[in-house]
C-alpha cells in the first residue's frame, strides 16, 4: 500500500510537472475534463462490478449494508463537522485566486 | 454529473451481479489500477496548469494541515458515537471510520487481524462513503462550503474523488482536497490498527 501510495503519487506529479511545462497540445488540452470525467464513470462502474459479483456481499447487502450506510452517514457528517469548525483557521483566499 | 456518477454504479452493480462471472474479479485489481494511474494522470495535469496556485499554498502554510486532522478526527469520532447506539464496542466502530473512506485498505488490514465481520462491514461502510462523498460533493460545495465538501471524500480526495471536487470547486479547493487525500492515505494504515487496540 505505500507502493501504490507513491505509485499514485509518482503519476500524478509526472502529470503536475506536464502541465506546469505546458507541454500540451492545446487541443487535448481541451479534452481534459471530458477525459477526466470518462475514466472516472469508467473506475465507478468497475466499482460497482465488484460489489455486485462478490455473492456473499449482495446477500447480506441488507443487513451489514443498512448498519455500514448508517456508520458512513456519521462518519461523512461528523468530518463535515469538524472540518467546519476548523474552517475559520484556514485562509482562503478566493477572490485573490478568481481575480 | 452526481446522476451520472449514480448511474456508473447501479450499471455496475448490474453487470457485475447478472453478467460477469465470479473468476472476473481476479482482473478487477489491474483494471482499477490502470483506470486510476489515467485518471490521476491527468488530474495531475490539471492541477500542473494552476501555476501560482503553489504560491498560494505555501502562504496558507501548515494551517492547511487543519483540514486533513480535522478529516481524521471526525471520521473517527463519528463512527465511534454511532457505534454506540449500534451495540458495536467502541474501538471496533472508530476503526470503521478509520478507514477514511479507503475501503480496500481498511478492510483487509482488519482481515487481516482476524475481524472478519468487522472487515465486510468497513468494507461496504468505506464504499458507502466514497459514493455519498461522490453524490454529495456538489451539493455540499454549493450549499454548505468548498472545504466541508472535501472532507466528505477523506481519503479518496486524492484520487476518485479528486476530480469532482475540482468540478465543483475551484483549483485552491482541490490542491487542499489532494494534499487531505494524501495525508489521510497516509493515515488510514496506521490509524486502523492503534484504534483497534484501544482499551475499551
Amino acid at each position: 500500500m505505500v507502493t501504490s501510495l507513491l505509485k499514485y503519487l509518482g503519476i500524478l506529479i509526472l502529470g503536475g510537472i506536464i502541465g506546469f511545462k505546458g507541454k500540451l497540445s492545446p487541443k487535448l488540452e481541451g479534452k481534459l475534463n471530458t477525459i477526466q470525467t470518462v475514466c472516472l464513470l469508467f473506475l465507478l462502474f468497475i466499482m460497482g462490478i465488484t460489489i455486485g459479483i462478490n455473492d456473499e456481499i449482495i446477500s447480506n447487502i441488507f443487513s451489514i449494508g443498512l448498519k455500514a450506510g448508517i456508520i458512513s452517514v456519521f462518519t461523512v457528517g461528523f468530518s463535515i463537522l469538524f472540518v467546519h469548525l476548523v474552517k475559520k483557521f484556514i485562509p482562503m483566499e478566493e477572490k485573490e485566486i478568481e481575480s | 454529473m452526481s446522476l451520472k456518477i449514480f448511474i456508473a454504479v447501479i450499471l455496475g452493480v448490474g453487470t457485475g451481479y447478472f453478467f460477469l462471472p465470479t473468476e472476473f474479479s481476479n482482473n478487477i485489481g489491474l483494471i482499477i489500477d490502470i483506470g486510476l494511474m489515467v485518471l490521476l494522470f491527468f488530474v495531475g495535469i490539471d492541477i500542473g496548469k494552476q501555476k501560482d496556485i503553489l504560491d498560494k499554498i505555501k502562504k496558507l502554510g501548515f494551517k492547511v494541515l487543519l483540514v486533513p486532522l480535522a478529516v481524521i478526527v471526525g471520521s473517527v469520532v463519528g463512527s465511534m458515537i454511532i457505534g454506540l447506539f449500534l451495540n458495536m464496542k467502541i474501538n471496533e466502530a472508530g476503526a470503521i471510520g478509520a478507514g477514511l473512506g479507503w475501503y480496500s485498505l481498511s478492510s483487509t488490514i482488519l482481515l487481516s487481524d482476524g475481524y472478519v465481520e468487522l472487515s465486510a462491514l468497513a468494507f461496504l461502510s468505506n464504499v458507502f462513503r466514497e459514493i455519498i462523498a461522490l453524490i454529495f460533493i456538489p451539493v455540499v460545495a454549493k450549499y454548505i462550503g468548498k472545504l466541508e465538501s472535501v472532507s466528505t471524500a477523506g481519503a479518496t480526495a486524492m484520487d476518485t474523488a479528486l476530480p469532482v471536487i475540482s468540478s465543483s470547486t475551484d483549483p485552491q479547493t482541490s490542491i487542499i482536497a489532494f494534499i487531505t487525500g494524501v495525508i489521510c492515505s497516509t493515515a488510514v494504515p496506521i490509524i486502523v490498527p492503534i484504534i483497534l487496540k484501544l482499551p475499551v
